[in-house]
């Protein structure tokens, strides 16, 4: 306990009672202050705020209970307990109901005593541990919530540089692929290496500038290039670029689109980048091992939907995710394509999705396939 | 005669890549794109040799080696894979399903991760041809 706990106000009218009572608690290690009426207790306890205060009940001039009152009211956390005389039952019980923490009856028992200020002190100690907690723990999430962000920041940064490492050696092999075949074709003058060579070269080119463009796209806060045009125009590139991709898998790659959509503003470069990326991620879930019983499929679709421009619609029958994939395919660097994937497409996909101000959703269920809405807002 | 060497990987570049090397060192190289494919090319084609990759769509390279290792005509065949997969963690994959199915499987001849160093695939393309 506290030397400021140590603190009894102790108020009685009756001399010899501030006297035995003043030396019994000395002796159990109190330092005791004596006022013989309210009034002067109360000016003693301005300025010494004890946190026990021993009061008799029955006072000249301000009453016991009153002086409890005031205490109370001032200083809430101050423990007071009654002195009762045997006839004062009615009064000890209403002192309670002002908060008093116990009353002992005269004449005085020191076990009693000891035992009503066992309580006081016990109801301090608790008020003050929970008190403590509470501030403490304050600032315990403070710190612990600052910790872990470091972490998670450093942690963010070492996935990150992982995952490009990865995705750079990635390309490096096929660079150094292509360098050794068109050498080759170099070499023994063969037309076959030297295209062959040559395709790879710029295939792995195209794959850098696609990996340095998603990874500024994704760093670079901008605003889409708003145009005027056809939503069904992005759809339609991307159809016709991933056709060969589709074929060469065997997967069918299906679409259907609302010819009667009127124009809409929207970053055509930017949308056309997003629903190549799901389509990509379509015809991967098609051809993964777990779907080679059925015949992979990929359909497109474009739709009107009330208070939107329009509804892009990407939807396949490949392996599907569960649960704790989808929960997340949108988070940095997650990637279920091992070595070929960098974990960067949905991230873009959703940031491009967020800077139009629309909706990116996905359904998918587990070896059934997966679908993806992504809907743009009309704007003026 | 020039010996005949299966190559077997999803990846264009890949199997270009090491279908040039083989060529040009006077090998007789042939390609498929996935496991499946390539079992049924390895039947068919009976090569002197086979370079393949781990993780491929549709079939994946361990249900081709484990198809190679249990067909009584194709055992033989030296395997070399080459393998984004740390050899560790093929070797761990190896190991888990030789306990789950009850069999043993050999280790392939040679286990080279990706993205394969030309000299180092000839390397162990000649030792498996000795």
């Amino acid at each position: 306990m506290k030397t400021k706990n140590r603190q009894i106000l102790l108020v009685d009218d009756e001399e010899g009672i501030r006297k035995v009572l003043g030396i019994s608690l000395a002796d159990s290690g109190y330092h005791v202050v004596t006022a013989a009426n309210g009034e002067k207790a109360l000016a003693l306890f301005k300025n010494m705020d004890s946190p026990i205060v021993l009061t008799a009940i029955k006072l000249p001039g301000m009453a016991g209970i009153q002086l409890l009152r005031k205490i109370k009211k001032d200083s809430p956390d101050t423990e007071v307990i009654m002195i009762t005389g045997r006839g004062d039952m009615e009064l000890a019980i209403q002192s309670l109901k002002f908060g008093a923490v116990d009353f002992i009856t005269k004449p005085l028992n020191d076990d009693v005593l000891q035992i009503a200020l066992k309580r006081a002190k016990e109801k301090i100690f608790y008020r003050e541990t929970v008190r403590d907690y509470t501030e403490n723990l304050e600032q315990l999430v403070y710190e612990k919530t600052k910790k872990l962000l470091q972490t998670e920041r450093l942690a963010a940064v070492a996935q990150t540089v992982s995952a490009m490492a990865h995705a750079i050696k990635n390309i490096t092999g096929g660079l150094t692929g292509g360098a050794f075949v068109l050498e080759k074709g170099l070499e023994l003058e063969n037309k076959k290496y030297l295209d062959q060579g040559w395709d790879m070269l710029k295939r792995n080119v195209e794959r850098v500038k696609q990996l340095a463009l998603d990874l500024l796209n994704y760093t670079k806060e901008r605003e889409p290039d708003y145009q005027l045009c056809d939503p069904n125009q992005p759809i339609q590139e991307v159809y016709q670029l991933m056709l060969p991709y589709a074929t060469e898998y065997s997967v069918a790659l299906e679409v259907d689109l609302d010819t009667k959509l009127p124009d809409a503003w929207f970053d055509p470069e930017r949308i056309n980048r997003c629903l190549l990326n799901l389509v990509t991620n379509a015809i991967d879930a098609c051809t993964d091992i777990s779907c080679n019983h059925r015949q992979g499929k990929v359909s497109l679709r474009s739709l009107r939907r009330k208070n939107f421009a329009v509804e892009y619609e990407i939807c396949d029958n490949g392996c599907g995710m569960d649960e704790e994939t989808k929960a997340k395919i949108f988070q940095q660097f997650f990637s279920t394509k091992g070595s070929q994937g960098t974990g960067l497409g949905l991230m873009i996909t959703h940031k491009i999705v967020d800077e139009h101000r629309g909706v990116i959703e996905c359904s998918s269920e587990l070896g059934k396939g997966t679908t993806f809405v992504i809907r743009l807002p009309v704007r003026e | 005669m020039a010996k005949k060497i299966l190559v077997v990987d999803d990846e264009l570049d890949m199997r270009i890549f090491i279908s040039t090397l083989l060529e040009t060192n006077g090998y007789k190289p042939f390609s498929a794109v996935n496991g499946k494919e390539g079992l049924a090319l390895a039947r068919k084609g009976r090569p002197s040799l086979v370079i393949m990759d781990v993780m491929m769509p549709r079939e994946s390279g361990i249900t081709m080696y484990r198809g190679l290792k249990t067909d009584p005509d194709l055992r033989d065949i030296p395997v070399i894979m080459v393998s984004a997969l740390s050899k560790k963690t093929f070797f761990h994959s190896q190991k888990v399903l030789d306990d789950y199915k009850g069999e043993k499987i050999p280790e392939p001849a040679a286990y080279i991760e990706k993205p394969p160093e030309a000299e180092e695939l000839l390397n162990a393309v000649r030792i498996c041809l000795k």
